[in-house]
Parts: structure tokens; C-alpha cells; sequence
């Protein structure tokens, strides 16, 4: 019996012991009790948003968002490899499109994290301007996410709190002009607190060009032209570089141009697809997707004909082709080299005459390796918002409001840098609209602007009708104007509603 | 010294000579008789057995077989011998004219005294009011299988086998009775009574019994772990007398039954060439001049090769009055049928037990060291692993290139990039090592001769490490590494487990009393860590010589876990059977508020032919009982820590200076309401036996429906969470029915026993998620989408495919082909593509016109066993199968899309054409603008499957000749594994092997398919 005890007793000890037993914390992560302490959590919160607008799986300068950004443009063609995005590039796409669905939800995870940072930042107890900035630069970074949704989606769901209860993950969405005004008062407010300087990072420069082209995508001119103007001058001082193509090369990030850009370096782990861990590429491999096969790429996308047609509308003073024709394509012309290769060295795959050049590692000899050995990863900062773009914007602006005049000189500076002549003094709104569309057209190529461009403007159906895009036949104005919800969003959320013409 | 000949008497064994020799006395008066010797074997292993009785029928003569299992005793012609042993059927023998008679004695399967193993204790089979599926060591065959697991494929009623993966040494997915949760679907493994995470280091060859619990009341003891099932496996334990040496030998070679039929690189050009004309592109410069280009490269052939194995197992075993002993070692060698990989596995295995006075203590050791040589998984390229990377593999490309850096060829230019499969294997050595200890020591006191006191402990360690090791090569264009890179991996799983029960028997008068109280503690621990270097020497492969770090990671998950257990088990007259338990478990994964989860159970038996109203001759029904059970089991597989919400760290993004900026924030959602998933069974069963024991049946019918699910539901999108949230989200029901029949008899010299496995299991989601929650899986190519669907009302994982209608044989039909609002639903489409089914009417075809198109689980499945014996050869025959099953074919929509720059399959050369029309293969047309190729029906196929799985074929050889070698059996054996399958599935194999996510396991994907072999071995069983 004695022996019954004990093991009775000992039971017992066993039991009572059993509450702390299962109490058992995380060791490999900090808890949400216990972030938000120091000034570094909240730059670490800070790098977790940022790294989205890369996120290989759509964040819109990562690989699948530039090809969505670009794809249904009147330039460019995507071939059939990934059914998605020759769907959506040929006006073919379905709610369930799993790139748009990407792009859609990558956002959101930006916002997420952006109102955790808006939330949280005053528990860790800063000095009132550095709060005020990184509340600002949150803003910013949440506003540019409304920008992607808005300009690609239209009615989308307003989200400015983290959710608290299982209710709070269910929103239904709000009107476009609703979500713009996010935009805009996100970027307004943004401006106000951000430094002049933030290397690297968001800048006032760059919330406040941001709100000048939310202005101009809204036909806000009057507002637009006072914004981009403000950038023209002090205590700004940005320039276009002399040499165009410095924008889209490793060496020459963040430069005098340069008002926002995504900052890509091999400097990660070597794996693009690892999800967001130590693993993943802290670069994109959006170059080597779009390099020809013969360098190891996968030639998923071309520029069209109409796109080599339109650099060769105007030659430079000295009679040649465009500075930027040189920069944006390749294509067969004498000493053409690719890759450290003849151009005869390359077959062009899709019956179109060029391919780009822009944004690819052509001095390597393939894409690849990144230079630290990161898989297909290129390191070239994507650019976001450069001052021409500050400029066309601005000569856009102030054409709209009929002040062609106050125009002209933005308009001719970017033409400037391209070695273009002066363009003929008093030209009507119409003619000198005509000039900033073709200007945009060809400066920006392979920027993702062209078709939003095409949208705000009202000339999609014409352009595309007009090009020699693939798949032009099925575009349907209006429709196609906007990405649907993506079904996934529609079937989780009982109370999203599909946009009117995708029903 | 003792001999052990057969004349001398050893000492455990003179005793019962004794006895024969009264008996003999006693009879000798009566007739002229004579005097015959014999010897009683066990069937299949040819081992002897010991202590059987034989009885001349009618009389009280009789001999018992000593450790050498012979005996001697004097008959007369015609005199029946009853021949029975524990554990073992029965057998009647005539005798006749002979002198020396052998008799085979089968392991019993009704076996009625047979003692099943239940948690924490056993019961006789007689006295079992639970579903328990038992498998004997004996029948476990070892032929061509290296695990356990496989062995076990279609021998148990309601446990589907299913392959996993297909390296050499890869496990085998273990379902019972279907699949209840989305979550880990395996097993609870216990070995002796240790939690263990698998059962594939454990050598067939070592195993006394495997009992699978079912049911709820079966399984109920074993609580929150037990939902899927539990299997108990048992080591062998030595028996009283002297020592018994076994070994087996197995020597086997294995090849390839099926290749893929694809395109040889003069036909792949053509299909090219037909493919790119059609869509107005240029022909690819290397399908230029198809009929230069000959054959080109077999990529198959080059990476499939005849593979050997080998198999041994040594053990030794005995007793004595206080102490029996058990060891044994295995050593296991078994190449791949793919180059390179392959699979090696050591082990010693102990197990003691001693008896003094109220206190008994043992243990058991089981030491294992497995290692694997696996398969590079495809280098980020778009063919898979080898197997599918050589099938996709353009033929025109070549396989070494001496001037290239690595020494190999491969795809260039624009085509998919697609790795060269040998180049893989060569070029990247991927090896696993993993060391395991299973532990178990137990003291049980007896305080009364009723009252047991039991301390168990039980301790698990696997250390695993992986090692990466990749040269540095250039593979044609598309592949390249410019640096010697190693990655290495280690983790380490640790179980502790403590147990103490009081263990409570008692018999009063007609009642039978049994009950059990414990508690039981156990706490698991996951270490884990990663390190890669790149930048290695040529020929180093140790990381202090690479020079870049390109990964460091580490991390640690502990579980821990305490119940408290109680059991009653009573019964009146071997007539009334009642079974309750309870459990009652606190786990660490729950917020406190969700900790503790109640598991009860109930089950009643009654024993019909125990009446006294039963009238039925044992000739015509022996014994009939009838069983049911009702009982709770709980699931809580699912992550760690998952309550509270983290800061994911190292999301990281670059900063100005272009150099890593370190990001840390919340990503996803906590999931703090969580709470255990209850399975709740209900189950009812026959057991019945016919014709004295000849036949017998065992059936059951069961109802598992699971609650509270363990889910993750898919929360908006526009929630901005990374990943979604666990809840307690659904509802599954299971059920189903399964059977097992077996038939023993003896026509002249041939006995034979026949034995079958029958197993229908139907799932149901009743409720799923938010309602209309869809979970996709099942991804059948790289780019492909999801070709099954888990929704409320319908199966778990349902084929939901757009549905293929055939081919547009003009562009008359395409433009008949209209929606409502008179649109073209498929305006891309040009004569020779495929038409599909606008089911929802909208005037295109999109995900929303999805389908059910069938189920990836079987209307039922089914094993057949055979065993025949005459003389001293025997025969023994599987057969398994599965019907009703739909497999999505992945790789022939990879193969036959024709839309991407890789190698088709060859049924491509009847591609529609405007004159070959008549064909079910549509136009090819590279760039598929129509979407030919994307996931629909066209690629679902029939996946039921007959296959014959093993023929064995044993030659015992005759004691008299072995005697004076001193050995006391030899058998030697052929064996065939996989002699054939009958299919109309097209891919590799109906097996398909895919591991993962429960909810791919019907969907053959070539990035990870993996063929069958067909096995061909001799062995050797032998016995001192």
C-alpha cells in the first residue's frame, strides 16, 4: 500500500506542476508585447513595408508587378509561358488572374504592416520630429499602396487601422474618388513631416511629386502644377541627368533625377522564390525573365513594332536616333552588341524587331547570377519617380490649364536630354499635348506608365486599336480600364463586391 | 557442455519427455503401434515451433515438440493427430504410412486466444470490443520492401498504404480510415510504446506484431494524439529456453517496368516545327532539319539503371524462468533505380525483461543509422528532379560537354529551363543522415496479485543532417553557378514521455474485471539549424572553405503535453464485453483558456455464440460476436506557439548605401481562440468464424466525423496577411466499411490459406471556413493551376476542372460556339483546339466554370493474399488494388500541351491537323493563345489499379538433411515485387507517391513523380 501511495503522491507532483509545464513561450520570435521598444523596431517595421514593393510574387516593381504594370500597354507584348500574364497583357484575363491577385494583395500586406508602424510608433517613446517623420514616412509608404490599388483596381477597400477582432478582416470597399482622396491626404500628410533628404528612402521630394501625379491622375491641374512646381525650386534641386541611360544602370542609382526608387542589391540570401526570410534575394529577376534565351534568360515579354516606330518619329540635331532609343532597345543596327554579343548572336523570337535593353545587366555576359551569387538576380533600383516624369507631369499640368506657355520649358528640357531641337514656340493645347504623349511614351517605355498614361488620358481604345499589340482585339473600353477584384477577395469577403463591369 | 542433438534430452526439455514417455507407457498395451518422429514448423518462416501439443485424436496420448520442434509418438495407422499451439491454428493430421511427418502450423489471424495489444495493456482478441486491424511479424514479408510500411500495403482493412515520395528509403503515407483533417493525416506511431515519428527505421525482420487502432474506443487512451489512428508496433521479445539464432539474407535487383513514351529528337522537331508554324512564330533553330537529327539523346536511358539491394537481419533470442532477452541487427542496402541515389540503413536492436519476485523491469533499445542519396530537385529549372526533367528533356541536346565548366551539356537557347537530369545527379550531392535512439525502460511493481503499479519511460532522438553540396558548373545556357556552394541543415527531434499507471485485474466468479488509472507527461523539442556557404575549392566540400555565408538559420519548437488516463474493461461470462475510457489532455500549442481537451469512449461486445440458446453446429458457425463502440478523439496537430501573435524577422529590404537593411514586423494574424479538433466515431462490428474455424470474418462499419477542425481559412485578401490564420473551421464526416476475410484448409498435402482485405471509405465536407471558403490544391505542372477544390459539400480535395468537350473540328463550330449575349466564348480558338464547357454560362471560360469531376479517393480498395504449402515448398501470392479513383496527370499535361519548348509525349504525333481530324490530340500550337493546355478534364484519368504485388515462391529444407549440420531450419526464397499492374492510368504509376499537403495527393506532378520498379530477389531464412 505504501507503494500505492507514492506513486499516488507522485502523481500528484506531476499534476500539480503541470500548469507551468505548458506555459511555454516562443523562442524564435519577438512577440508583438515585446516589439515596438526601440527606435530600430520601428526602422525594422519600416524595411518589412518597403521590401513588398519588390516581393517577387507582386510587389509592383518585383518581376510579376512590372510585367503587369507594362503588359497592357500598346509597347509591349508578353508571350504565353505564364497564362496569367499573357491573359492580362491580351485583355483575357479572369477575376482569378493570379498575377493582379498578387499585385492586389501584396498591397494590402504594405498597409497592414504601414498602419502597425502608424499605430505603434509612439510606444517606443521618440523625440516629437523623428515620431512626426516616421509617421510620415509610413503615411507615404501606405499612400503609394492606395496609389498601385487605386490607378489598377478603382473601388477598393479603405483600410487605416490594423484589424483587432476576426469582424475587422471584412471591409467592403469604397468609391474610387474615395480612395484617391486617401491618396492624396496620405501623401499631403506625408510631405508635411518628411526631410528633404532620406537617402535611399522617402523623401518630402518624393511625397510630394507622388501627390502632384495623384493631382494629375485626378485632373486636379491647378493643384498638380502648384505641387510639381514646388519641387522645381528650393530647397529641392533636382536635375535631369545628362546621360539618360544613367537611369536605369546599378552604378548611377539614386541621382540627381531620382526622386523615389526601390533599392535592389544581391546582398540577401540567393533564392528569388524563398518567401520573406533570410533566403530570399533582396534583388529581382525581372531582367532575367526578360532577356533574350540565348543569355539564359527567359524572353517572356517584347517591346512592339509601334514602340520602335515611335522613338524613330523625331531625330536629334545631329540627324540620329533618339539617345533613348539607344537606352530603351536593342535591335539589329550596325555594332549593336547584347550581352557582350553581336546582335546576328540573337534570334528575335516573336516577329516584333527589337528588345529591351532598359533595366537589363547587358554588360554580363547572361542574367544568371547576381554579383553575389543570388539566383537571376539583378541589382539595378527600379525607378519610381524620376524628375522627368516630375516634368512631363508639371508640363501636362499647366498644358491642361491652358498655360502652354509655362509649359514649354519642362517640356523642352526632358527633349533637351535627348538631343532634340527646340521645339516651335506657341503651340496650341492640343499640339503640345500631342508632344507630351509622345515624349511620355518613349521616355518612359518598360516604366510602367504607359497605359495608365493611355487610361487618364481616355486613349486606350484608339492606342491599342491603333498598335500591333497582341490580343488588341479583345480589349473592351472600360472594362479592361480596371483589374477585377480578384476572386479570391470576393469569395472570402462577403462583403466585397466585384467591379460593375466585371460582373 | 550441453548438446543439443536431436537424441539428447536438454534440460528444460526432459521434463515432457517424461510425460510422453508415461504416455506411451500407458498405450502401449492397447495396440500394435508404431513409432513415428516429427516436427512442427511455423508457416512462412520455417522457424520451428516449441511446446506444441499433439494428441492422437480420442485419446489422452499425446507428445509436446521440443525447442527444435520435434517430437516423437507412437500411433496407429489412421490415428488423427490434433496438432495446436498457442498463437497458432490448429491442425489435424492423418497419419499414415510414413515414419517422420512435418506439419505446418499457421499463425493464427481469427485466432481467438490471440492477445491484442491496446494502449497500455492487451486484451484477448475474444475479450476486444474495439476495431484493432493486427498484423504478425510472420506475415509481414520482407521480400523487395526495405521498410515496414510498404509491407503493409493492402493487408489491413480500413488502412490505406500509400507511397510517399519516391527516393529509395522514402516512407509511405499510413491513412486510417481516410482522411479527417487538412492538417499532419499520419498516424499516431508507437514503438513499444514510444512515440515516434515514423516507423521506416524499424527492420521488418524485428517486428512480433503491429496492431492499428481504429476505432474510437480502441484509440480513446491515447487522447489527442489518436484521431488519425494509432499504430502500435511491437518488437519481438525472446521466449523461455534456450537461445535461437536467426539470420536472413536478401539479395534483390530492381528496374524500371515503364518509361514515359516521348518524342526522340527527329519526332520532337517535327511536332516543333507543326507547333510553331501554327502559331505564325519562327522554328527554333535546333529543330531546323528534323531528319538530320536521328534519335538524338534518350534522356531516360541515361539516368535509369538496374539497382541492387541487399537485406540482412541477425537476431538472437531466449530466456530463462526470470530473464528473456531479445538483440538483433539489420543492415539494409538498396540502390536507387535512378542513378546516384540510394538508400543504406543500420540497426541494433535489444529488448530484455526481468522477473523478481513482485518486480518486473525492462527495456528495449533500438539504435538506427539511416542514410540517403537523393535527388537534386531541379535547379529552379521548370522540369522537376530528374525523373521529370529527363522527360521533358529536349532529345537534340547533348549530356557531357568536356569544354564546359562541370564537363556537362544542356538546354540552350530559347527553350524552357529545363536542367539536364544527369548533369543533376553528378554536379549536386544530396545526402541525409539521420541517427535515431528509441528508448523505453519500465519497472511494474505488483502490490496485489490484482494491482499492478507500471512506470514507463520513453525517449526518442532523431538527429537528422543534411548536406547540399553543388560544383560549380555551366549546364548549356540556361544553368549556371559560378561557385562550389554547400549547404548543410541538422535538426533534431527529442520525445521524453513519462507514464505511470495502476493497472487493476480481477476475475469474480463470472465476472472479469479489469481497470486502469494513469498519468503520463511528455514534452517534444525541434531544434533546427541551416548554415550555407558559397565559394568553395574545388573538391572541398567542409563549409570552413567557403567563403561567402549565404544562409545561417536556427530556430527551436518545443511541445509539451500531460494527460491523465482510465480505463475500465469488464465482461460476464464471455458473453457481455464493456469497454469505457477516458483521457483528458493539457497541451502547450492552445491558449490557457483552450488547454485541456476531454476524450471519452465507450464500447460494448457480446459474444452471441457464447449463449446457451445458440444452437448452431461449430461446423456451419463457430463464433459470431458483435461489437460497437462510441468514442471522442482529439487532433492538435498543428504549429507551435500558434496563439500569440510573432514579429517576423529577417524580411529584409536594401538601404541607399545598398547593403541589407533588416526587417522585422507582424505578417500575419494570431490565432488565440484556438482549440483542439474532436473526431467523434461511432463504429459497429462483427467478428465471426465458420466452418470450425476455417473461415473467418471480420467487418466493420464506421462514422468519423471530425469538428472544430483545424484550419487555415482563407481570411480577404485586402486583411493584408501574409499567411492565413488557423481557426476551428469545419466539419468532415468519414465513413465507411471494411472487411477482412480468411480461409485455412488442407486438400491432401496442400494446405493453403487465403486471406482478403476490403476497405470503402466515403468523405464529406459538411461545413468549411466562413461557409463558402474554397481551399485550392493539387498544382499538376509549374505553372499550371489547382486542380482540386475542398468546399462544403463535397470531398476533401475533389477534382474541379474546367471540362473539356473535344476538339473544334471547324471554325464553323467555334463561331457557333456563342454565349448568351451572342459573344464568341472562345474566340481565340482555331480549328483543331479544344472546346470547353462554359458551365456557368457567362460566355467565357474561367476558373468559375469549374466542375466536380471526381474524386482522387478509391469507391474502395482491396488486398488478396494467398499462401500455399505442400511438401516443403511454398507459395505466396499479393494482390492489391484500388477502384474508383481519378488521378490528375500532371506530366501529360506538361508532355502533351505542346505549348511550352520541351519534349512532348509521343501520342503528340496525332496532333490534329486538317487531315488527321479523327484524334483526340488537339492542334499544337506553341503559343496555345486557346489555353489547350491548361488544367482540365482533358488530363484527369482513371486511376484504379490492379497490381500484382508479390509472388514468393519457398523451399523448406528437410530437417534430416540439416541435422548434421546442426542448423534446425533452412528456407531459401524467390520473390518478384510488382510482377505487373493493370491500369488505363497513364503516368509512371497509380501509386503516384506525391507526399505533402494531403490535399495534392491526387495530382501527379512531374516535378516530383517518381516511376515504379519491379524487384526480382532471392533470400535465405536459416535458424540455429
Amino acid at each position: 500500500m505504501k507503494k500505492i501511495l507514492i506513486s499516488v503522491a507522485a502523481t500528484l507532483v506531476f499534476a500539480s506542476c503541470s500548469r507551468d509545464t505548458l506555459d511555454l513561450t516562443n523562442p524564435n520570435q519577438i512577440t508583438t508585447e515585446t516589439f515596438w521598444k526601440t527606435e530600430s523596431d520601428v526602422k525594422s517595421a519600416l524595411a518589412g513595408t518597403y521590401g513588398l514593393f519588390k516581393n517577387v510574387n507582386g510587389g509592383l516593381w518585383g518581376v510579376r508587378g512590372v510585367e503587369l504594370s507594362n503588359g497592357r500597354g500598346d509597347d509591349f507584348f508578353i508571350r504565353n509561358d505564364v497564362a496569367a500574364l499573357y491573359q492580362l497583357s491580351t485583355f483575357t484575363n479572369t477575376p482569378d488572374n493570379g498575377v493582379s491577385e498578387g499585385v492586389y494583395n501584396v498591397c494590402y500586406r504594405a498597409i497592414f504592416r504601414a498602419n502597425q508602424i502608424l499605430e505603434n510608433v509612439s510606444k517606443v517613446g521618440l523625440e516629437a520630429d523623428k515620431e512626426k517623420a516616421y509617421i510620415a514616412e509610413a503615411k507615404f509608404l501606405r499612400g503609394l499602396n492606395y496609389f498601385i490599388l487605386v490607378t489598377n483596381f478603382g473601388d477598393v477597400a479603405i483600410r487605416t487601422k490594423v484589424p483587432v477582432v476576426t469582424d475587422d478582416y471584412f471591409v467592403a470597399k469604397s468609391p474610387e474618388k474615395d480612395v484617391w482622396a486617401q491618396v492624396i491626404k496620405d501623401f499631403t500628410e506625408a510631405a508635411a513631416d518628411l526631410p528633404v533628404t532620406n537617402y535611399g528612402r522617402a523623401t518630402k521630394g518624393a511625397a510630394l511629386g507622388m501627390l502632384g501625379k495623384a493631382y494629375v491622375y485626378t485632373k486636379d491641374y491647378v493643384n498638380a502644377a502648384t505641387i510639381l512646381q514646388s519641387l522645381t525650386m528650393a530647397p529641392f534641386n533636382y536635375s535631369l541627368t545628362a546621360n539618360y541611360e544613367d537611369n536605369f544602370k546599378e552604378d548611377t542609382e539614386n541621382n540627381s533625377e531620382s526622386l523615389f526608387e526601390i533599392q535592389l542589391s544581391d546582398v540577401g540570401g540567393t533564392n528569388p522564390w524563398a518567401g520573406e526570410n533570410a533566403n530570399e534575394t533582396l534583388g529581382v529577376t525581372t531582367a532575367q525573365e526578360f532577356a533574350p534565351g540565348e543569355v539564359a534568360g527567359w524572353f517572356e515579354v517584347s517591346p512592339t513594332d509601334k514602340l520602335f516606330n515611335e522613338f524613330q518619329k523625331e531625330k536629334t540635331t545631329t540627324n540620329e536616333l533618339d539617345p533613348r532609343m539607344y537606352a530603351t532597345l536593342i535591335w539589329d543596327y550596325p555594332g549593336a552588341t547584347f550581352y557582350n554579343k553581336p546582335f546576328t548572336a540573337f534570334k528575335l523570337q516573336f516577329g516584333f524587331k527589337s528588345m529591351f535593353k532598359k533595366y537589363q545587366n547587358y554588360t554580363q555576359n547572361n542574367e544568371l547570377k547576381g554579383s553575389k551569387g543570388g539566383d537571376y538576380t539583378s541589382s539595378i533600383n527600379e525607378r519610381v519617380l524620376r524628375y522627368a516624369d516630375i516634368e512631363l507631369l508639371l508640363a501636362e499640368a499647366l498644358t491642361m490649364q491652358g498655360r502652354t506657355g509655362d509649359a514649354y520649358s519642362y517640356l523642352q528640357d526632358v527633349r533637351s536630354r535627348a538631343k532634340l531641337g527646340l521645339l516651335a514656340n506657341g503651340l496650341g493645347q492640343d499640339a503640345m499635348m500631342a508632344e507630351i504623349r509622345h515624349q511620355r511614351m518613349i521616355e518612359f517605355a518598360r516604366e510602367g506608365q504607359r497605359f495608365y498614361d493611355l487610361k487618364r488620358w481616355g486613349l486606350l481604345q484608339q492606342e491599342i486599336t491603333n498598335s500591333d499589340k497582341v490580343g488588341k482585339q479583345y480589349f473592351v473600353n472600360g472594362k479592361h480600364d480596371y483589374f477585377p477584384i480578384p476572386q479570391s477577395e470576393i469569395t472570402t469577403n462577403a462583403k466585397m463586391e466585384q467591379n460593375e463591369r466585371w460582373k | 557442455m550441453i548438446k543439443y542433438t536431436g537424441v539428447s534430452i536438454s534440460p528444460p526439455a526432459w521434463a515432457r519427455h517424461a510425460i510422453l514417455l508415461f504416455f506411451i507407457l500407458c498405450t502401449l498395451a492397447v495396440n500394435a503401434q508404431k513409432k513415428i518422429t516429427g516436427k512442427v514448423t511455423e508457416d512462412g518462416t520455417s522457424q520451428p515451433v516449441f511446446g506444441a501439443s499433439i494428441q492422437v485424436k480420442g485419446t489422452t496420448r499425446g507428445a509436446i515438440t521440443d525447442e527444435k520442434g520435434q517430437f516423437s509418438l507412437s500411433v496407429n495407422p489412421g490415428d488423427k493427430l490434433l496438432v495446436s499451439s498457442m498463437e497458432f491454428e490448429s491442425q489435424e493430421v492423418t497419419v499414415g504410412a510414413e515414419n517422420t511427418i512435418h506439419i505446418v502450423l499457421k499463425k493464427s489471424t481469427a485466432g481467438l486466444n490471440e492477445v491484442v495489444i491496446i494502449g497500455y495493456g492487451t486484451v484477448k482478441k475474444k475479450d476486444l470490443t474495439g476495431s484493432i486491424a493486427t498484423l504478425k511479424g510472420g506475415d509481414i514479408k520482407t521480400e523487395g520492401a526495405s521498410n515496414v510500411s510498404r509491407a503493409l500495403q493492402g493487408k489491413l482493412a480500413g488502412v490505406t498504404v500509400e507511397a510517399a515520395g519516391g527516393d529509395p528509403g522514402a516512407g509511405m503515407r499510413i491513412l486510417v480510415r481516410g482522411v479527417g483533417t487538412f492538417n499532419n493525416a499520419n498516424p499516431l506511431y508507437l514503438v513499444d510504446g514510444v512515440q515516434v515519428n515514423n516507423i521506416n527505421n524499424i527492420a521488418p525482420g524485428d517486428i512480433e506484431s503491429m496492431d492499428v487502432l481504429k476505432d474510437a474506443s480502441a484509440a480513446a487512451i491515447y487522447g489527442s494524439r489518436a484521431a488519425n489512428g494509432v499504430v502500435l508496433v511491437t518488437t519481438k521479445s525472446g521466449k523461455n529456453g534456450p537461445p535461437v539464432i536467426q539470420f536472413n539474407a536478401n539479395f534483390g535487383s530492381q528496374k524500371l517496368i515503364k518509361k514515359y513514351d516521348v518524342l526522340n529528337a527527329q519526332e520532337w522537331a517535327t511536332v516543333s516545327n507543326m507547333a510553331h508554324d501554327n502559331a505564325g512564330l519562327a522554328r527554333l533553330d535546333i529543330a531546323a532539319n528534323p531528319n538530320q537529327l536521328g534519335a538524338g539523346t534518350d534522356w531516360q536511358d541515361a539516368i535509369y539503371r538496374t539497382a541492387m539491394m541487399q537485406q540482412y537481419n541477425l537476431s538472437v533470442s531466449g530466456g530463462t524462468e526470470h530473464t528473456r532477452y531479445s538483440f538483433s541487427g539489420q543492415y539494409n542496402d538498396q540502390d536507387g533505380i535512378v542513378d546516384v541515389t540510394g538508400y543504406k540503413r543500420y540497426g541494433i536492436r535489444e529488448k530484455t525483461e526481468t522477473t523478481k519476485g513482485r518486480l518486473k523491469v525492462g527495456q528495449s533499445l533500438i539504435l538506427t543509422r539511416e542514410n540517403w542519396t537523393k535527388m537534386p530537385g531541379g535547379w529552379g529549372g521548370q522540369g522537376g528532379n530528374p525523373v521529370g526533367s529527363a522527360v521533358k528533356m529536349i532529345p537534340v541536346f547533348n549530356i557531357y560537354d568536356e569544354n564546359a565548366i562541370g564537363g556537362y551539356s544542356g538546354a540552350s537557347g530559347p527553350v524552357v529551363n529545363v536542367a539536364n537530369p544527369v548533369a543533376q545527379l553528378h554536379l549536386e550531392d544530396i545526402t541525409t543522415n539521420v541517427t535515431s535512439i528509441i528508448a523505453n525502460a519500465f519497472a511494474e511493481l505488483t502490490i496485489l496479485p490484482e494491482l499492478k503499479y507500471k512506470f514507463n519511460l520513453g525517449y526518442t532522438d532523431a538527429f537528422i543532417s543534411h548536406k547540399d553540396y553543388t560544383r560549380r558548373y555551366e549546364v548549356g545556357g540556361l544553368f549556371a553557378n559560378p561557385t562550389n556552394n554547400l549547404a548543410q541543415a541538422s535538426n533534431r527531434y527529442n520525445l521524453v514521455m513519462a507514464e505511470n499507471t495502476l493497472n487493476y485485474a480481477k476475475d469474480f466468479g463470472k465476472h472479469s474485471f479489469q481497470a486502469l488509472a494513469g498519468y503520463a507527461y511528455q514534452k517534444y523539442v525541434r531544434d533546427s539549424s541551416a548554415s550555407a556557404k558559397n565559394d568553395l575549392a574545388d573538391g572541398i566540400s567542409e563549409l570552413d572553405n567557403g567563403a561567402i555565408i549565404s544562409a545561417v538559420s536556427g530556430n527551436k519548437l518545443v511541445s509539451t503535453l500531460v494527460s491523465l488516463l482510465g480505463r475500465v474493461i469488464y465482461s460476464y461470462d464471455n458473453r457481455y464485453l464493456l469497454t469505457a475510457s477516458f483521457r483528458r489532455d493539457g497541451s502547450s500549442r492552445f491558449a490557457p483558456a483552450y488547454r485541456y481537451g476531454n476524450f471519452p469512449s465507450i464500447a460494448a461486445g457480446w459474444n452471441i455464440s457464447n449463449e446457451k440458446f445458440w444452437s448452431l453446429s461449430p461446423a456451419s458457425v463457430s463464433m459470431l460476436k458483435l461489437r460497437g463502440s462510441y468514442g471522442i478523439l482529439g487532433n492538435q496537430e498543428f504549429d507551435d506557439y500558434g496563439y500569440a501573435a510573432v514579429i517576423n524577422s529577417n524580411i529584409n529590404y536594401v538601404n541607399g548605401n545598398q547593403s541589407k537593411w533588416f526587417g522585422a514586423i507582424q505578417t500575419t494574424y494570431a490565432s488565440p481562440y484556438l482549440k483542439w479538433e474532436n473526431t467523434e466515431t461511432v463504429d459497429v462490428g462483427i467478428d465471426a468464424a465458420f466452418l470450425h474455424d476455417k473461415l473467418t470474418l471480420t467487418a466493420d462499419y464506421f462514422r468519423k466525423n471530425t469538428t472544430d477542425l483545424l484550419l487555415k481559412v482563407p481570411i480577404p485578401g485586402s486583411a493584408g496577411s501574409a499567411a492565413d490564420p488557423f481557426v476551428n473551421g469545419g466539419n468532415i464526416l468519414n465513413k465507411g466499411v471494411e472487411m477482412g476475410i480468411g480461409y485455412n484448409d488442407k486438400v491432401g498435402a496442400v494446405s493453403y490459406s487465403v486471406r482478403g482485405t476490403f476497405s470503402s471509405i466515403k468523405n464529406k465536407v459538411l461545413a468549411l471556413g466562413t461557409g463558402t471558403q474554397q481551399i485550392a490544391g493539387g498544382q499538376p505542372t509549374h505553372h499550371g493551376a489547382d486542380a482540386t477544390l475542398t468546399q462544403a459539400g463535397g470531398e476533401i480535395a475533389a477534382f474541379y476542372l474546367i471540362k473539356s468537350l473535344g476538339i473544334f473540328q471547324s471554325q464553323e463550330e467555334i463561331d457557333a460556339y456563342k454565349g448568351k449575349d451572342g459573344q464568341l466564348i472562345q474566340p481565340s480558338a482555331k480549328p483543331g483546339d479544344i472546346k470547353f464547357f462554359d458551365a456557368n454560362g457567362d460566355g467565357t471560360i474561367s476558373n468559375a466554370d469549374r466542375l466536380d469531376m471526381g474524386s482522387s479517393f478509391p469507391s474502395f480498395e482491396y488486398g488478396l493474399g494467398i499462401n500455399l504449402n505442400a511438401y516443403n515448398f511454398d507459395l505466396n501470392l499479393f494482390l492489391q488494388g484500388t477502384q474508383g479513383n481519378k488521378i490528375y496527370n500532371g506530366l501529360r499535361q506538361d508532355l502533351e500541351g505542346m505549348n511550352l519548348e520541351y519534349n512532348y509525349a509521343r501520342t503528340t504525333l496525332n496532333a490534329w491537323t486538317p487531315t488527321n481530324t479523327n484524334t483526340d490530340m488537339p492542334r499544337a500550337v506553341i503559343d496555345d493563345p486557346n489555353f489547350n493546355a491548361r488544367t482540365s478534364s482533358r488530363f484527369l484519368e482513371n486511376g484504379s489499379y490492379f497490381r500484382f504485388k508479390t509472388l514468393q515462391l519457398g523451399y523448406t529444407v528437410p530437417t534430416r538433411l540439416l541435422e548434421r549440420a546442426k542448423i534446425s531450419s533452412l528456407r531459401a526464397y524467390l520473390s518478384a515485387d510488382n510482377l505487373f499492374t493493370i491500369t488505363k492510368y497513364k503516368g509512371f504509376n497509380p501509386d503516384i507517391g506525391r507526399s505533402g499537403s494531403i490535399l495534392d495527393r491526387g495530382v501527379d506532378f512531374g516535378h516530383v513523380s517518381y516511376p515504379l520498379a519491379r524487384t526480382l530477389s532471392v533470400g535465405i531464412q536459416l535458424s540455429l
